[in-house]
């Protein structure tokens, strides 16, 4: 029977390829129970294939993911019971409004009515998607559409939240307010991976951290452990072996 | 420094046409090659088709080539808004005037296959103007040009209008009728013209197709010098007005920020209803049926087509289709609906990661299908057969109906789980709302999977309704309950375990590490072999060979266009007979095939 003390998150060996090219190399990961994860790495590192393979949207090529301890290709119905997942770039019910595809959501999963009507109102009133009543979700903007994503996921109480770039196209406010909203969850026993550039939200807002580069975990474990003395900044750029560029070449641009 | 000058309008159209065939290029991988093929191959069968036609058939020469031309104009807005490999918005920030672009867009768009095969079916003109001497065969040549430049600019003309005007129901509707009937006059147009003039070709004829733009190239080449030239000069004037009308439509279509075909909304919607499970999802899809121009479209397209039909038979005092209106009306909305998962994009994560979510988003696409198409079918049938009179058909109209109606909600779910074509995600569709951005040859073989698929469902109530029409009813209902049932169980148990796979297809396109072959891997004459009986079986199979054994089975005089029909009785039976084993054989050689190779490369391998 699984419990509180097994990991929110346990991948093992992970790998995926496509055609040629192999975006996750025998990835491990262990996400404690209650903690706040930050999955970092440059772009095309294997982040988001990384987290859709955890959460089952993507099948691996070998490899296993457990949620709480439950195998997520076994035990798919029981797995998706426990998380809510925020993916990067998937559609929608295009054709409903905010507040419908909560509703329909909620009522899909068998939350009672009531129960439905009550948490959509909080959730589009929180994340100010209110104002959007009469307006579809396909004519939204990138960042309502992070939104209502963030809202879906959040919409069942889970106990797992995935989130794939969750800031990524939000106003600052709006931002501020989700860290807000994160921060209770995981303050309340919640656990919450979420997957970043920007270094120093993730210094912020999270105590885990792993870092991916290439398809390969670099470093993982608690944030202060990662970053060492310095910044996670300079930790990171350390270990995706990185130089930053910019200072050559673009004469024209300059002239 | 900023670069300010932008190439010339003859460098703009050379980067168009590379950039063109780039895309080209790398679209020509498996299945998309094939495709490419079979589609040249079928072109330039008809190309030199219609070659023949001016040395064999002279007069009939302007009919033909107002058959490409509608097929310029209808094509796009059958196969949803036609292939926009250079789209508009790309070039939206080039410091260029609306008109420069656009004629870069043109000479991009002639960089492909389709106009290279409407040319050679247009060297027609050329081939035309020898019997007129040397003169003639010169005013075909260019009449060649000029024809092509015209039918290309007012395809593009057309897809431009569609794209920004259709930005509500009403629109949308009006041209899935248009588009409808347009097309049941290609399958049946021949009943009004009969009616009109009788078997001998009517002078007034003779006159529109070479009024059509389509017939110029002939009329100038059997006008006298001056008014050829006349001909031929208001020809360009024509091409630069229609280029000048197709720039005005890409400014304003870059400009407008209409996002995904949809119609507009007054007021706050009705909220869900308090139900969970099945009765949610249909709920759900109910709404994007109202909610999806493209949707609209597409069943107004089935409605008009399956009304307008039997109403040219009208016209020669055949009611024998009028009762069949409703039946036509749902092979056609299935058709129209086989795509289900495809046009819905990579939204099907939201009920993979919901648990359980599965059976009831299956059985409420089926649900909010049969609510869409059931009661106007239900009313076309009973109205088409009391207004025909034709009594006989009572017991034929009362056990097909559910019979298909069950067929067509199994087959749509069926063949969306198991033959998705993957598109482009709603939210990230261009400025042209009637497009899917799927592959439109995959979607029109899926198309015509169902049209053949959904008729097979109710062979089993037409079998019994020849022994007793009680039976017949009886079958019908029980076969349409079973099709519903079965097939839907098939497909959400199908989703359940290969939903994963359906998601990442749409997201990452068909898995590269194919060691399965696939069509595309059948030797080039087989894959042309497969595709041409796909597309054409059903012609010996269903109108020549099961439409006439129903005919003569019930006595029906009306010989139509059924072959069989106009030859000496003895004839009859055998040709249909020929005609229905013609059409199986076809249809048996375009499955057999693949799934031969596919066993015998695996053993191989294995």
């Amino acid at each position: 029977m699984p419990t509180h003390r097994e990991p929110a998150l346990r991948a093992i060996g992970l790998r995926k390829a496509f055609g040629d090219h192999l975006a996750v190399d025998d990835i491990h990961l262990t996400v404690p129970a209650g903690s706040f994860y930050g999955l970092v790495g440059p772009n095309g590192a294997g982040k988001t294939t990384t987290l859709a393979i955890a959460v089952g949207l993507l099948r691996p090529d070998a490899g296993s993911a457990e949620i709480f301890g439950v195998d997520v290709w076994r035990n798919t119905v029981q797995a998706k019971s426990l998380i809510g997942v925020l993916p990067d770039g998937n559609a929608m019910p295009e054709r409903l409004t905010g507040r419908e595809v909560l509703t329909y959501l909620g009522l899909l999963r068998g939350l009672p009515p009531a129960v439905v009507a009550e948490r959509a109102d909080e959730l589009l009133r929180i994340l100010e998607l209110d104002s959007a009543e009469r307006t579809l979700i396909i004519e939204y903007s990138t960042g309502m559409r992070k939104k209502i994503g963030l809202a879906v996921a959040l919409l069942h109480a889970p106990r797992l939240l995935v989130l794939d770039e969750p800031f990524e196209a939000v106003d600052p406010v709006s931002a501020a307010t989700i860290r807000t909203i994160l921060r209770r969850f995981a303050a309340n026993g919640g656990s919450v991976i979420i997957s970043s550039h920007v270094m120093a939200l993730v210094e912020q807002l999270c105590d885990h951290v792993g870092v991916i580069s290439d398809g390969r975990v670099v470093a993982a474990g608690p944030l202060a452990d990662v970053r060492g003395a310095g910044t996670l900044e300079d930790a990171f750029v350390d270990l995706v072996g990185a130089r930053t560029g910019g200072t050559e070449g673009l004469a024209w641009l300059t002239s | 420094m900023a670069h300010l000058l932008t190439p010339g309008p003859a460098a703009l159209a050379q980067h168009m046409i590379r950039m063109r065939l780039g895309l080209m290029r790398h679209s020509l991988r498996g299945d998309n090659a094939s495709n490419l093929y079979t589609g040249v191959s079928l072109g330039l069968i008809l190309a030199f088709g219609t070659i023949a036609v001016a040395v064999l058939w002279p007069a009939y020469l302007p009919l033909t080539l107002a058959a490409w031309l509608s097929g310029w104009i209808f094509g796009p807005i059958f196969i949803g808004g036609g292939s926009e490999a250079l789209r508009p918005e790309y070039f939206s920030m080039l410091p260029a005037t609306s008109g420069r672009i656009a004629a870069a867009l043109l000479a991009g768009a002639f960089a492909g296959p389709a106009p290279v095969v409407n040319l050679i079916a247009l060297l027609s003109l050329p081939v035309y103007g020898w019997r007129f001497g040397p003169a003639g065969v010169l005013v075909g040549l260019t009449a060649a040009v000029t024809t092509l430049v015209t039918m290309v600019m007012i395809s593009r003309v057309i897809v431009a209008l569609i794209g920004l005007f259709v930005r509500s129901r009403a629109t949308a509707a009006a041209v899935g009728i248009v588009t409808g009937a347009a097309i049941a006059l290609c399958s049946n147009g021949w009943a009004p013209v009969a009616a009109l003039g009788g078997t001998d070709t009517p002078a007034w004829s003779q006159v529109l197709v070479r009024v059509l733009p389509s017939g110029w190239g002939v009329a100038a080449i059997e006008a006298a010098w001056p008014l050829a030239l006349a001909i031929l000069i208001a020809n360009a004037v024509v091409i630069a007005l229609l280029l000048a009308a197709w720039a005005a439509l890409l400014a304003r279509r870059v400009v407008s920020a209409a996002r995904g075909g949809v119609p507009p909304r007054r007021g706050t919607p009705r909220p869900f209803p308090s139900v969970s499970g099945v009765r949610i999802a249909a709920a759900k899809e109910l709404r994007a049926w109202w909610r999806d121009l493209v949707r609209v479209q597409l069943l107004a397209t089935a409605f008009s087509y399956a009304i307008v039909t039997p109403l040219l038979l009208v016209t020669i005092s055949a009611w024998i289709m009028v009762p069949f209106t409703g039946l036509i009306a749902i092979v056609m909305a299935a058709a129209s609906s086989a795509n289900l998962y495809g046009a819905d994009g990579t939204a099907l994560w939201l009920t993979l990661m919901t648990p359980g979510a599965e059976r009831a988003d299956v059985r409420g696409r089926q649900l909010a299908w049969l609510l869409i198409v059931g009661p106007a079918a239900v009313f076309l049938s009973l109205a088409g057969t009391l207004a025909s009179g034709q009594t006989w058909a009572w017991p034929w109209v009362l056990g097909l109906l559910p019979a298909l109606l069950g067929g067509g909600a199994g087959v749509i779910v069926l063949l969306a789980v198991t033959s998705l074509v993957p598109g482009t995600d709603p939210h990230k569709r261009g400025g042209n709302p009637l497009s899917t951005g799927a592959d439109e040859t995959a979607e029109t073989g899926l198309a015509w999977l169902v049209l053949v698929a959904v008729p097979a469902t109710a062979l089993p109530a037409a079998g019994a309704m020849l022994l007793n029409p009680w039976a017949g009813i009886a079958t019908g209902v029980l076969t349409g309950a079973l099709s519903a049932w079965g097939l839907g169980r098939i497909a959400y148990r199908r989703l359940e375990t290969h939903g994963i796979d359906l998601l990442n297809l749409m997201k990452y396109g068909p898995a590269p590490e194919t060691t399965k072959p696939t069509t595309a891997d059948l030797p080039i004459q087989h894959r042309i072999g497969v595709t041409v009986s796909y597309s054409i079986a059903w012609l010996p199979l269903f109108p020549q060979g099961l439409a006439p054994m129903f005919m003569k089975i019930f006595g029906v005089e009306d010989r139509g266009w059924f072959l069989a029909l106009h030859l000496p009785p003895i004839w009859q039976w055998p040709t249909i007979i020929f005609m229905i084993a013609l059409g199986l054989l076809m249809y048996g050689y375009a499955i057999l095939i693949p799934m031969r190779l596919i066993s015998s490369s695996s053993a191989a391998t294995s």
